[in-house]
């Protein structure tokens, strides 16, 4: 023990004097091993860490997949009645609850907040046993069909939209005309299955009655909600194929039964169950990225550890003297590997520390950043697996490196460096091997880079894509009707018109159009050409005769709409580009009829310019138009709608609670329910692809960092040991010229094997891999990849260079005797 | 008086260590002749490896004169000392300082290499193979250094001061590596190179080979004890 | 003979390198007895410093046998002649070789800590002390080595080759990178410690120091030469 703690002492005393050499180190280590901590951490918590509710291993979702003639999924959502009528059969699932997904402003809060609902039967969180903060959860008394308004809030809900206030279940909120009595408040730690979109937290949980389907919708076997979600406790004897072939027929025969008898859309479609765990299904997509994620890192891990060997090869070479004078005293191979091995533990050991400190921050950003993406970020902490992966982790770096070390030793050389009074070079890495690890290191980088690269800019072309229309200064204004009985579109009508007026008499408002912006999105309609029975799901909008002006989007041939159209309910259509090539090759569509179903067919009257929305994507994979834009249609909207776009003048601004003032001075029954910039909303929708660009700059600073370190390293390596050689060069007249065209010169073939190596590299990517790469070989790739080879080329003209001044700039005996 | 090849004046050289000062050379004069053999002896630490890189322009002295072929070289560059190296100076080392990866051929040729002015290849082949028929080694032109003895290859460090007819040979301690038969050889060789007019500087402490330089000079803590001329 | 502390028998040294084959020792036998000072000496290249690398097991012979108190040594594992350099050999180079990071107390203590047994932090303490006094550099315990001259460089060396109680002291040139003076002080402080008992084997090529030594041994060539051929060689 004494012997270890003399050791460690030495170590320190010894790392001490090279602060460079111990804060490359740590800095390399540190900051890739706190990548390496964060992505496996990230990789257990999604792949094997269970979910965390009693019994989630029969906890299971089913899925409504809606199958096409051709055997293709056309959907996955639940029709309303379909969900209701597999809950009541109460079949395979031993406990089960129906959810739907909304959103709702809170009136009776002073700010109105616009917040995440849940709909669920008090079976979700009995199945979930979701822990309490405060009060009860949802109970019999909250069953299907019982109608009792109560309301569940969320601990973040609590602290931040009533401060924890502690009498909040004597409180009651209401929402859409209805006033809930809070019953409950659910602790901090439960964790939200996240069932719809990743990184959506519920906010206020209400009881399924209330839940916002129309009459209309709760009967309707031909509409899908996406929403909609039925999750469920397994029976115990009861497997997921076994479900799957138990609910298939229950629901399909109740479907086809269910379908309205004079549509013959749906004619040879199917509903197909599909039970997958809830694990699975929140894993999703994610698995890959969180495994690519782990391989980048480990990617970087092992070119930091490259060049951290190169720095302990570099020092063990510098403290052959010292280890020799040591085994001359009688100090065995293993005295020098246990002094070596404190020195690395030691080096290990901080930077785990830095590691860890890293990953909390690691943690931090990825719930800030990669809510959107990945599932169950919020759990990231660091996790007796988080330190078991850093011990693990610790020990086997400072065993490599000081094994590595003490390899180098040529203990039947020693006697030469101690005799020769530092002169010469009793170890070294031979000239092949350094040529192959400055080849390996050129490569290498050279690939990360222009993978890097090549990804940054893929996401930066996502991101200044010309969208097609404008968003400058133009908001979104929903409104909020805060009771039950809701106007008939006549009745608001009237009410409109008024808000409308004293919408544009604001002077901040430059231009005002009823219906919301492209960014809030399309619906997706069924249609079906009248001239050939084709049918077509495109996107579909219903909008009014300003919106074309004030987005921008050019109106290509035929008319816009007009207002009497509006006031009609005029069956006419308005189609894009995309959609119009679909229907007819030579996109001549003016004049077609398309049925929506119903008996009277619309007429085309205009095509508009196509426009891209970052993440859109054509509905129908079977379409030919695939590759050549989204299809979209237009048709006019009515004259009650409850949503318009502002385009504001230049610089101006309007606040929520100055357009609430204004709508309820015209009726004190609506309020704001949300207003978007169109700006703030795209960006949103680029958050991805804005994520990638800012992960890959930093990954490739990062890769560029740690080649550049790498190659430094090497590159110095080398140049030291040939110290004695540049000295006799320099007795015989070499001038610094000279000497630094050496270096260079021979550098340049492993560097030109290491751009061969990456050729080499890509080329086997190409042939394992080229649906994926082809796209990417144009000539518009030849700017990266001179760009990439100029920044290697720098760095290695750097590495070069900076080693060789401490000898090139002295007087030539300093080399040539070997003291400083 | 002809103009001395190298002359000395005053010279100083302090090394400092943290706290240490160690005066290697404290007021040297000295100066070589055309044509002359000199050695400087003396026990190891005195100083007479420091005199002779200075004169070498390897080192630079701390204080003190230093004139070559009558001009003050005190202040050079980095880049003109290399030049003066090159063209004046033939320099041999007790361990050859031969570089293992080229041939004999380019070890020899190399200063010529290094030249100002670029020397053609057919010049260079000329030199080259005159030097080392000069130290009896043509027949070992392609090999390399490790594929030598010690004596050998003294024989080609000698060959490459040669190549590029300096004015002046500095030899630093040449037989410490070598076998009693072997360093007679090179002292031989030395002694021929002298008798045809060859100017030399020899340091050792052997006092068999200082005894045979026409003028000998004797270090002892960095200062001259005493001359004898010959 | 119990007081032998060394015996060399028939020793050769070859090196090997591409073509080129240096016999560098040949037919050398050396018996260095209890309390002896023997010096060995010869001009550079002579296989002195060889030598000594044999005597000290930094190397091992190409043949022959070589015995230190009464153990053959001839033939060790790396490890092994680590250990017996540990117990039985007390080296002093040339250069000094002290590790600069670690204080003069700590450089006299090294060799301690590569005992089988770490001895307890008091007779480390003592022990250094003691050889410290020995070569009077108690003072100079807490300093570095940089901040020494090379005089008292060389006498620490001298006391971290005692402090391990070592059968024989292995001196290397000791006073070559030493002023006349220091080198004087140097070479006294070997002949007291002689005179206490130590037992020396010293290599030099200075004359007037190897006349110090009881015994003299001359080496040309790889071989020992006869003290009358000595004469004439020096």
């Amino acid at each position: 023990m004494r012997k270890l703690i003399l050791q460690y002492k030495q170590a320190w005393a010894s790392l001490k004097k090279k602060p460079g050499f111990v804060l490359t180190v740590l800095m390399t280590m540190g900051i890739t091993l706190g990548a390496l901590l964060c992505v496996v951490t990230l990789n257990y918590l999604l792949l094997v860490e269970p979910l965390p509710y009693p019994e989630q291993e029969r906890l299971f979702v089913a899925e409504h997949g809606l199958i096409g003639a051709k055997k293709e999924t056309k959907a996955v959502a639940y029709t309303y009645p379909g969900l209701v009528h597999l809950y009541k059969s109460k079949q395979a699932f031993e406990q089960a609850s129906m959810m739907m997904y909304g959103q709702d402003v809170i009136v009776s809060h002073s700010s109105q907040p616009l917040v995440n609902i849940a709909y669920v039967t008090p079976d979700l969180h009995q199945i979930l046993a979701s822990p309490m903060a405060l009060g009860r959860m949802f109970e019999a008394s909250e069953a299907l069909d019982t109608n009792n308004p109560v309301a569940m809030l969320s601990y973040n809900t609590w602290m931040q939209e009533y401060n924890g206030s502690a009498d909040i279940l004597e409180k009651k909120i209401s929402l859409s005309g209805v006033s809930y009595h809070i019953v409950g408040v659910l602790a901090e730690h439960f964790v939200e299955p996240e069932l719809e979109i990743i990184g959506r937290k519920t906010q206020v949980w209400l009881p399924w009655d209330y839940n916002q389907a129309g009459k209309w919708q709760r009967q309707a076997f031909d509409n899908i909600n996406g929403s909609l979600k039925f999750i469920g406790l397994l029976k115990q004897e009861v497997s997921q194929s076994q479900a799957q072939q138990l609910l298939t027929p229950l629901v399909n025969d109740r479907w086809q039964a269910g379908l309205p008898g004079d549509d013959d859309f749906f004619k040879g479609w199917t509903i197909n169950m599909h039970v997958r765990s809830v694990k699975d299904r929140i894993l999703g997509e994610s698995e890959s990225i969180a495994v690519m994620l782990l391989a980048g890192v480990v990617g970087l891990v092992l070119i930091a550890c490259a060049n951290i060997s190169n720095l302990f090869m570099a020092r063990t070479a510098e403290k052959q003297r010292q280890m020799a004078i040591q085994a001359a005293i009688g100090a065995t191979k293993k005295h020098l590997f246990k002094a070596m091995f404190a020195e690395t533990s030691l080096l290990m050991f901080m930077s785990i520390i830095l590691a860890l400190v890293l990953a909390q921050f690691g943690f931090y950003i990825m719930q800030q950043y990669l809510g959107a993406i990945l599932p169950r970020v919020n759990e990231l902490s660091l996790t007796p697996i988080t330190f078991a992966s850093a011990v693990l982790v610790t020990i086997i770096f400072a065993l490599f490196f000081a094994k590595l070390s003490t390899r180098m030793i040529n203990y039947r050389a020693l006697n030469t460096t101690l005799q020769s009074s530092g002169k010469g070079s009793g170890l070294q890495v031979s000239k092949k091997t350094r040529q192959v690890l400055i080849a390996s290191q050129v490569a290498l980088a050279t690939v990360l880079v222009f993978a890097n690269f090549s990804l940054l800019k893929d996401a930066v072309k996502t991101i200044n894509a010309p969208i097609g229309f404008a968003t400058d200064n133009i908001s979104t204004l929903i409104l909020n009707f805060s009771s039950s009985d809701i106007p008939s579109q006549e009745e608001a009508k009237p009410i409109m018109a008024e808000i409308m007026e004293k919408l544009e008499a604001l002077p901040q408002v430059e231009s005002l159009a009823q219906g919301n912006s492209p960014l809030d999105g399309f619906w997706v309609r069924a249609l079906t050409s009248v001239a050939n029975n084709e049918k077509y799901t495109p996107f579909f909008k219903s909008v009014d005769h300003h919106y074309f002006n004030m987005i921008e989007q050019p109106i290509l041939q035929g008319d816009n709409f007009t207002m009497a159209q509006r006031q009609d309910g005029a069956n006419v259509m308005i189609v894009n580009q995309a959609f119009a090539k679909q229907l007819k090759a030579d996109g001549d569509v003016l004049g077609m009829q398309i049925s929506t179903g119903r008996p009277d067919s619309f007429k085309i009257i205009g095509i508009v310019k196509d426009i891209t929305i970052p993440g859109d994507s054509p509905t129908d994979r079977d379409s030919s138009a695939l590759g050549s834009g989204v299809p979209r249609v237009y048709v006019p909207n009515g004259l009650g709608g409850q949503s318009f776009m502002l385009k504001l003048k230049s610089g101006q601004t309007v606040s929520r609670k100055q357009l609430g003032t204004l709508l309820a001075e015209v009726d004190s029954r609506y309020s704001v329910f949300s207003f978007n910039a169109a700006s703030a909303i795209l960006t949103q929708t680029l958050f991805a692809e804005i994520t990638t660009a800012v992960t890959t700059t930093v990954l490739a600073s990062l890769v560029f960092l740690l080649a550049g370190i790498g190659l430094y390293g090497i590159l110095s390596y080398g140049t030291q040991l040939r110290r004695f050689e540049i000295g006799a060069r320099m007795a015989i007249g070499a001038t610094r010229k000279h000497l630094i065209t050496m270096i260079i010169g021979d550098n340049t073939k492993a560097v030109l094997a290491g751009f061969i190596g990456s050729i080499v590299l890509f080329a086997l990517a190409y042939i394992s891999l080229s649906e994926y790469i082809q796209p990417f070989l144009t000539w518009q790739v030849l700017p990266m990849v001179v760009a990439t080879l100029v920044l290697i080329i720098l760095v290695t003209l750097f590495a070069c260079y900076w080693p060789l001044r401490q000898y090139i700039n002295k007087a030539a005996i300093y080399s040539l005797r070997g003291s400083d | 008086m002809t103009i001395p090849i190298i002359k000395v004046q005053q010279l100083d050289k302090v090394f400092s260590t943290d706290d240490m000062l160690t005066h290697a050379l404290q007021g040297i004069d000295l100066e070589i002749q055309p044509g002359e053999y000199l050695s400087i002896s003396g026990p190891s630490g005195c100083g007479k490896s420091t005199l002779l890189s200075i004169m070498g322009l390897l080192d630079f002295p701390t204080t003190g004169k230093l004139f070559f072929e009558g001009e003050d070289i005190s202040q050079l560059s980095l880049e003109q000392a290399a030049a003066i190296r090159n063209k004046k100076i033939g320099f041999i080392f007790q361990q050859f300082n031969l570089i293992d990866e080229l041939s004999i051929f380019e070890n020899v040729a190399l200063p010529l290499r290094y030249a100002m002015e670029p020397v053609s290849d057919k010049k260079i082949k000329e030199r080259v193979d005159y030097c080392l028929d000069i130290v009896g080694m043509t027949s070992k032109a392609k090999r390399r250094p490790t594929q030598l003895s010690g004596g050998q290859q003294q024989c080609i460090a000698i060959a490459r001061a040669l190549v590029a007819e300096p004015s002046i040979l500095l030899v630093d301690e040449p037989t410490g590596n070598l076998d009693s038969k072997s360093s007679d050889q090179i002292m031989a060789t030395l002694q021929t190179l002298n008798d045809q007019g060859t100017t030399l500087c020899i340091v050792t402490h052997d006092i068999r080979y200082a005894e045979m330089a026409k003028r000998k000079v004797y270090l002892l803590d960095g200062q001259v004890l005493g001359q004898t001329q010959f | 003979m119990t007081d032998i502390k060394i015996e060399m028998n028939n020793i050769a040294k070859i090196f090997e390198t591409d073509d080129v084959e240096t016999h560098a020792l040949k037919d050398v036998d050396i018996v260095i007895r209890a309390g002896e000072y023997v010096s060995i000496a010869g001009p550079s290249g002579c296989g002195k410093s060889t030598l000594l690398s044999l005597l000290g097991l930094l190397d091992m012979p190409s043949s022959g046998s070589y015995i230190i108190e009464g153990v053959d040594v001839s033939n060790l594992s790396l490890d092994e002649a680590a250990g017996i350099r540990n117990e039985k050999i007390g080296f002093v180079f040339q250069s000094f070789n002290l590790i600069d990071e670690l204080s003069v107390f700590d450089n006299v203590a090294l060799p301690l800590q590569y005992k089988k047994e770490l001895p307890t932090d008091d007779f480390i303490k003592t022990r250094v002390e003691a050889c410290l006094k020995m070569v009077e550099m108690s003072h100079r315990a807490g300093h570095k080595p940089n901040q020494l001259s090379g005089g008292q460089q060389q006498r620490i060396a001298i006391a971290r080759a005692l402090v391990a109680d070592p059968a024989i002291l292995l001196v290397d040139e000791p006073t070559g990178n030493l002023d006349s003076k220091s080198g004087d002080t140097v070479m006294a402080v070997l002949a007291e410690l002689n005179k206490n008992g130590t037992t020396i084997c010293m290599v030099t090529h200075d004359t007037r120091y190897a006349d110090m030594a009881n015994i003299q041994l001359k080496l040309l060539d790889g071989q020992i030469v006869k003290d009358e051929l000595l004469k004439v060689a020096v």
